[in-house]
């Protein structure tokens, strides 16, 4: 039973090793890549067309962007947000054993707050873009 | 003990006194915080909403404080410790810090500007002074120097330059600062609600002598700046015309004494717009009167010894006119 239910089988895959750094790292990485598209897309952009050029269709690419990267750290919130709900020890933020049960919660939990910050750090790329007018 | 005593003593009687620096900041006449200007009243609303936050924040920090320290000890369960950094040490800050993001993006100038301001003034700023330059609405410009002049009500555009190093150019009752970078044109513009004096300072290290590149701001009403700039216009053509006395030779035969025109072949003009008639009694003195005398005295005198000066351009007699109906 446990071997065709795929739920446990991924427990079974994260908890073997109890390092899935790759949940760690994909939203700092979604994160620098929007900073990056964001910045360096105005840049050029401004650049072509000189400082008084409005911004209105670098505004709509930054609001799509930061629409697919909040998607893309939504996604990764839910997976690891199960990570908790699953759990095999009780519900609490102790990890003080050193098994790989452990590590993948512990991890899972830093990941989560990962996400948190990226997806506050996004909004906040985003948000002078609402009200900046022209490359000036 | 009497170690003791004297300490407070200093603390409680003098530290007063380390305030004093802090009342500097209540002179008005440079001051953010007494606005005379649109961007300067933005800008003052701004740091008392902060202000108003910060001491609100900085209450509510100090009173968990101190019920931290002297509250009743009382075992909190683990779920409200992490609700309570959840909100206080994430959402909290999170969400007071995107309102201020917010409300400072908002008194963002529109950069976006084709209307045309009221008024354009050169700035170009040196180590240590600053050159304006008035735009007349000919085109020309009216040069002065380390003294501003505004109309109240009226946007003012300043096109920025350096010539040597960064300085920034900041009048605190008006608006925000600007810098004036070597190379490149920087506009900015202000917009004087307040008639008054005020003072605008260089707001960027530019050398040793930084601080002492300041230079006056009258804000005049309208009317009082339209008379301003006339002013600033006059003596220009009463001196051109006392070059051109020199120049083409009027000072060989008259004198103006004081001056290096000290003929003695004509009349002595030193005092001559204060006279009542010109040429001896013949003419009243009046600027058309001396246009005409100037291109041909002899046709107002016949056998006069003066010659005409028909060969000068009509402005050139202008100037001149204007320089003898001034000798009073």
């Amino acid at each position: 039973m446990s071997k065709d239910n795929p739920v446990i089988a991924e427990i079974r895959r994260e908890t073997g090793s109890g390092t899935d750094l790759w949940s760690v790292i994909i939203s700092p990485s979604i994160w620098a890549l929007h900073f990056l598209v964001c910045y360096v897309s105005a840049a050029i952009y401004c650049q072509k067309l000189g400082r008084d050029a409005p911004l209105s269709d670098i505004r709509v690419l930054v609001i799509a962007v930061t629409v697919l990267a909040l998607g893309g750290i939504s996604w990764s919130s839910v997976r690891l947000w199960r990570v908790h709900d699953r759990s095999l020890t009780d519900d609490d933020f102790e990890y003080e054993h050193n098994t790989p049960e452990e590590r993948h919660r512990f991890l899972s939990h830093v990941a989560l707050m990962l996400c948190v910050l990226s997806a506050v750090a996004i909004i906040y790329v985003t948000i002078p873009m609402l009200y900046l007018d022209s490359c000036r | 003990m009497q170690q003791g005593q004297r300490c407070s003593f200093l603390v409680f009687r003098l530290a007063p006194l380390a305030c004093v620096p802090l009342l500097v900041g209540c002179v008005s006449e440079q001051s953010t915080l007494h606005p005379a200007g649109e961007d300067a009243a933005a800008i003052a609303d701004l740091f008392w909403v902060m202000a108003a936050g910060t001491v609100v924040i900085w209450l509510i920090v100090m009173g968990i404080t101190v019920y931290a320290v002297l509250g009743r000890k009382r075992p909190k369960t683990e779920r409200f410790a992490d609700r309570f950094i959840l909100i206080g040490g994430v959402a909290f800050p999170t969400i007071t810090l995107a309102a201020l993001l917010i409300f400072g993006l908002a008194l963002l100038p529109d950069w976006v500007r084709s209307d045309r301001p009221d008024l354009r003034v050169h700035i170009t700023a040196e180590q240590y002074w600053w050159r304006v330059a008035y735009e007349m609405p000919d085109g020309s410009l009216a040069n002065t120097a380390n003294e501003l002049h505004l109309p109240a009500g009226q946007t003012a555009e300043f096109v920025l330059n350096s010539t040597d190093v960064i300085h920034s150019f900041w009048i605190p009752n008006l608006g925000g600062k600007m810098d004036v970078i070597p190379g490149r044109t920087n506009l900015w513009r202000l917009k004087p609600t307040e008639a008054g004096v005020y003072r605008g300072v260089c707001a960027e290290f530019c050398g040793p002598s930084h601080a002492l590149m300041a230079f006056p701001v009258v804000v005049h009403e309208p009317d009082g700046f339209e008379a301003w700039l006339a002013g600033e216009a006059a003596g220009v053509e009463e001196r051109r015309g006392h070059a051109l006395f020199v120049s083409t030779g009027c000072g060989a035969c008259h004198a103006v004494r004081g001056t290096s025109a000290d003929g003695a072949v004509g009349p002595d003009l030193t005092h001559f717009a204060s006279r009542r008639t010109m040429a001896a009694g013949t003419l009243p003195i009046a600027p058309e009167n001396l246009q005409g005398w100037l291109v041909d005295p002899s046709h107002h005198k016949p056998d006069v010894r003066m010659p005409g000066y028909a060969s000068l351009e009509e402005t050139e007699r202008d100037a001149l006119v204007s320089y003898l109906l001034n000798l009073e």
